[in-house]
């Protein structure tokens, strides 16, 4: 079947499901689902070798012909919006229910099908005009998915951040499309790459579509705006809405000559957010927000990625280009699905304990064995460690990585230290899991919430066990997708397109699943032990301190310690301290705070400066008829001297 | 004929001052009437051969702007029961100055524009500027609605006589439109100076500041 029936299907059934998600929520849901598997199935007909499919309509739309395309590049990321989309709608049934929130429920499945509706028309608009009116509607949809719970002042305040950030990525697209147009005549996009005088445009891009991808230091809303969201809503946020930040920036390098320096700033700021956001993510005590800046650090990464194969096209190294390409690729995939997977655990949690703070959650696995279980899996995917998908794709960025260093090309200067950058990105990805890991699910149960949860619905479960199984497909037969990445490499460097399976992917492929089995007889030998036997209990030696109790465990603070303070000079970390004083102290209290570092130090400051000039512009505006009459004839008689001095000149 | 036009453009600028220079609203309305019968006579002395539609429309402008707004600014001012403008923006003494500088350099600007030579000697250019700008003033520094009123009339009043210049070639009947929307206008700034007073038991404009935007 073609893909524009199932298209056409897919947009009736979420025009539809925006109406129907007002009164019915199964209805709805059905909708739902049957859209974005017709989305899924049209995205997957062209990347397994479908032709490309086009719609040229003159009927026009804001004075514009109508132009829609789904190529290969638009195909992967459609398939991701498709599957957590999917994903996130049956989740939702349970997590955000009419039982639960019957005022909100409602305007959330509406504004859920608005969201994917305008994702799915960002994601096949050829025209800049139209690409541009899908953008604001996405993002508008997504500030009122954010705002659900508007009741609570946080939620609002985070809201309004991405509302304001988003809109001067926005006002930065809105120039870049314009001046395109103004230059080339047309709104109409495609490539242009031998239009050079277009290359200074590309900086404009950066910013627009950077600021959405959160990259490092534009990801200021996405903290707040991600641990805010109901838990689906972050999901799709971090898993998706981000990656078309990066789908515009792959976009706009493939068609547009770029400037000399451009590969080199984009590797340079894949490494800087990567590297900062992860150290972030890691002082974090609150679950949501930690898994906020670890999308930052996952944004760098494939920020590395697509730097390393734009130095790549530029210096006309195709084997490695293409490694890194297909590392960057295979992680938008890869990030949007172990992302959802971990916020629809956190979902879990939170829907289980009512609190995100992690130092007053701990012991959770024995009450909800398939949240923990499916939450170490996305977390082991996550940080990168083989058996799992999140291996496969840095493995591959790593391999680019490698080869532009040993191929001694100039590239090698960026590649060098990106790799280096890379590691340590890794090793912290790994340590803020294990801290996330650990404190929630391991250990005793610190306060009463904690200590009542209990495990989540087949609502919610379900979506959580389809997109692990599919990180473990993708880690296990990382041969099977590679054509699926390597024609949307094709369809974005066109030279590009004969890309052979890398030998050394059978042979990851096979190494993937002999780990896979040791891990899974390792596991179900520690299972089959714990149950025959029963697992020993015994106390901590605990300097023979009488009660010792649940708080004394480790604390996310106390675990984030150490490497908090190797980046205390970024993290800025605010203390409150009161030692215990006397022979029998009473009160000793520690506070410990990371702050928003550059929304505080950087944004809020010159956002300040703005507001108080602003102020004291509008002071202008105040109502009395006789200074607006005044206004008009200072006007008057300053453009009459322009036109009397001007003709004299 | 020319001199006696430039007489009343003399008149007319005379009455600019007055107006600008008087607390009481009485003598502002009436400063206001008598420039617009003066005006309202003009096209009658402009033309040589009389014509018919000219005098008609001049019989018009007198009696719209020397009796029928006059009549209906009195009679919104009783309605208002004020007497007084009583603490205008701008000062009696500095609008007069204003007015008086502003008249000067009516004159220099006209001088510096590059005006027909039948126009060169007239005072119609910089009488209409002279208007213009003292029903700016007027506007600008009164407080009360009627004081207003009469600083828009003065200002069309500038607009009329600037438009008196093109009489051989416009066709009257863009006068008579001007004026018919002045009327409508003065009609309608009457019911809301009624409606003003009774809502808020004042017409100090400079109150009526909330409902901006």
């Amino acid at each position: 079947m073609t893909p524009g029936p199932l298209l056409l299907g897919a947009a009736a059934g979420l025009a539809a499901g925006v109406v129907a998600g007002r009164w019915n929520a199964r209805v709805w849901l059905a909708l739902t689902l049957v859209s974005t598997a017709a989305a899924l199935g049209a995205a997957g007909s062209l990347l397994l070798g479908g032709a490309i499919w086009e719609f040229v309509s003159t009927f026009p739309i804001a004075g514009q012909p109508l132009h829609l395309r789904l190529d290969a590049v638009s195909a992967l990321f459609l398939a991701l919006v498709a599957i957590v989309g999917g994903a996130g709608s049956v989740y939702a049934h349970e997590y955000w229910s009419n039982q639960d929130y019957p005022q909100s429920a409602p305007r959330g499945r509406m504004w859920w099908s608005a969201l994917l509706l305008s994702m799915g028309g960002v994601l096949l608009s050829w025209n800049g005009l139209h690409f541009l009116i899908a953008w604001e509607l996405f993002t508008v949809a997504a500030f009122f998915l954010i705002t659900l719970e508007r009741q609570r002042r946080d939620v609002r305040a985070a809201g309004w951040l991405y509302l304001s950030a988003s809109h001067l990525g926005t006002m930065c697209l809105f120039a870049f499309f314009a001046a395109l147009a103004a230059r080339t005549g047309s709104w109409e996009l495609g490539p242009m790459r031998e239009r050079t005088e277009l290359a200074p445009l590309f900086w404009l891009a950066l910013v627009g579509f950077g600021l959405k991808a959160g990259m490092f230091p534009l990801h200021i809303w996405l903290p707040s705006a991600h641990a805010n969201a109901p838990s689906h809503v972050s999901a799709i946020m971090s898993g998706v809405t981000i990656k078309l930040g990066i789908y515009g920036l792959l976009r706009t390098t493939g068609w547009l000559p770029l400037p000399v320096a451009a590969p080199w700033i984009l590797i340079g700021l894949g490494a800087i957010t990567a590297l900062f956001g992860i150290a972030f993510a890691f002082a974090q005590s609150d679950l949501k927000r930690l898994l906020a800046y670890c999308s930052v650090e996952n944004i760098g990464i494939i920020l590395i990625g697509l730097g390393g194969a734009l130095l790549a096209v530029a210096d006309g190294h195709a084997v490695w280009g293409r490694l890194l390409l297909a590392g960057a690729l295979f992680h938008v995939w890869n990030h949007g699905l172990f992302k959802s997977l971990l916020f629809f655990g956190a979902g879990s949690v939170l829907h289980a304990t009512g609190t995100r703070e992690m130092s007053r959650l701990g012991g959770l696995w024995r009450a909800m064995p398939w949240t923990a279980a499916l939450f170490a899996l996305g977390a082991a995917a996550i940080s990168g460690l083989p058996p799992l998908n999140g291996f496969i794709s840095e493995w591959l960025v790593y391999l680019g990585l490698f080869d532009a260093v040993t191929g001694r090309s100039p590239a090698a200067w960026a590649a060098m230290p990106a790799a280096i950058i890379l590691g340590i990105t890794g090793a912290l990805a790994l340590a803020t899991f294990v801290k996330a890991g650990a404190m929630i699910f391991l250990g005793a149960p610190r306060t009463a919430a904690a200590r009542h949860a209990h495990e989540c619905g087949p609502w919610m479960r379900g979506p959580m066990l389809v997109l692990a199984i599919l990180c473990v497909a993708i880690a296990l037969a990382p041969v099977v997708f590679w054509p699926l990445v390597a024609r949307a490499s094709g369809a974005w460097q066109p030279m590009w397109t004969e890309m052979p399976v890398p030998a050394s992917l059978f042979t990851l492929g096979s190494l993937q699943i002999a780990l896979a089995g040791l891990a899974l007889a390792a596991g179900l030998t520690l299972w089959w032990r714990a149950r025959g036997a029963g697992a020993p209990r015994h106390l901590t030696w605990d300097c023979a301190y009488a009660a010792p109790s649940a708080r004394m465990q480790y604390s996310s603070g106390s675990f984030a310690g150490i490497a908090g303070g190797w980046f205390a000079w970024l993290l800025q970390p605010q203390r409150q301290l009161r030692r215990p004083r006397g022979l029998f102290p009473a009160i000793a209290t520690r506070v410990e705070r990371v702050p928003e570092t550059v929304l505080e130090l950087i944004f809020t400051p010159v956002a300040t400066v703005i507001l108080q000039v602003s102020t004291a512009v509008r002071r202008l505006q105040h109502g009395r008829l006789q200074y607006y009459i005044a206004y008009v004839v200072v006007a008057l008689a300053g453009l009459g001297s322009i036109v009397v001095l001007g003709g004299r000149s | 004929m020319n001199s006696n036009v430039n007489l009343l453009v003399g008149l007319a600028i005379g009455l600019n001052l007055l107006a600008l220079g008087s607390s009481r609203l009485p003598s502002v309305i009436g400063a206001v009437a008598v420039q617009g019968m003066a005006i309202g006579l003009m096209p009658l002395l402009l033309e040589s051969d009389f014509n018919w539609i000219v005098a008609l429309v001049a019989v018009g402008t007198m009696a719209v702007k020397g009796f029928v707004i006059p009549v209906l600014l009195r009679r919104a001012m009783r309605t208002a029961n004020i007497e007084r403008e009583v603490d205008p923006s701008i000062g009696f003494v500095p609008s007069l100055l204003l007015g008086a500088g502003g008249t000067i350099a009516a004159v220099a600007l006209a001088r510096a524009l590059p005006l027909l030579p039948e126009h060169a000697g007239s005072l119609l250019v910089p009488g209409s500027f002279a208007s213009v700008l003292t029903g700016f003033v007027l506007l600008i520094g009164r407080s009360k609605a009627i004081a207003q009123v009469c600083g828009y009339l003065i200002l069309e009043n500038g607009i009329y006589l600037f438009g008196l210049l093109l009489i051989r070639t416009t066709p009257l009947l863009v006068e008579a439109g001007i004026l018919l929307d002045l009327t409508v206008g003065v009609f309608v700034i009457g019911i809301i100076v009624d409606r003003i007073q009774r809502a808020f038991d004042s017409l100090d404009t400079s109150k009526l500041t909330v409902l901006r935007e």
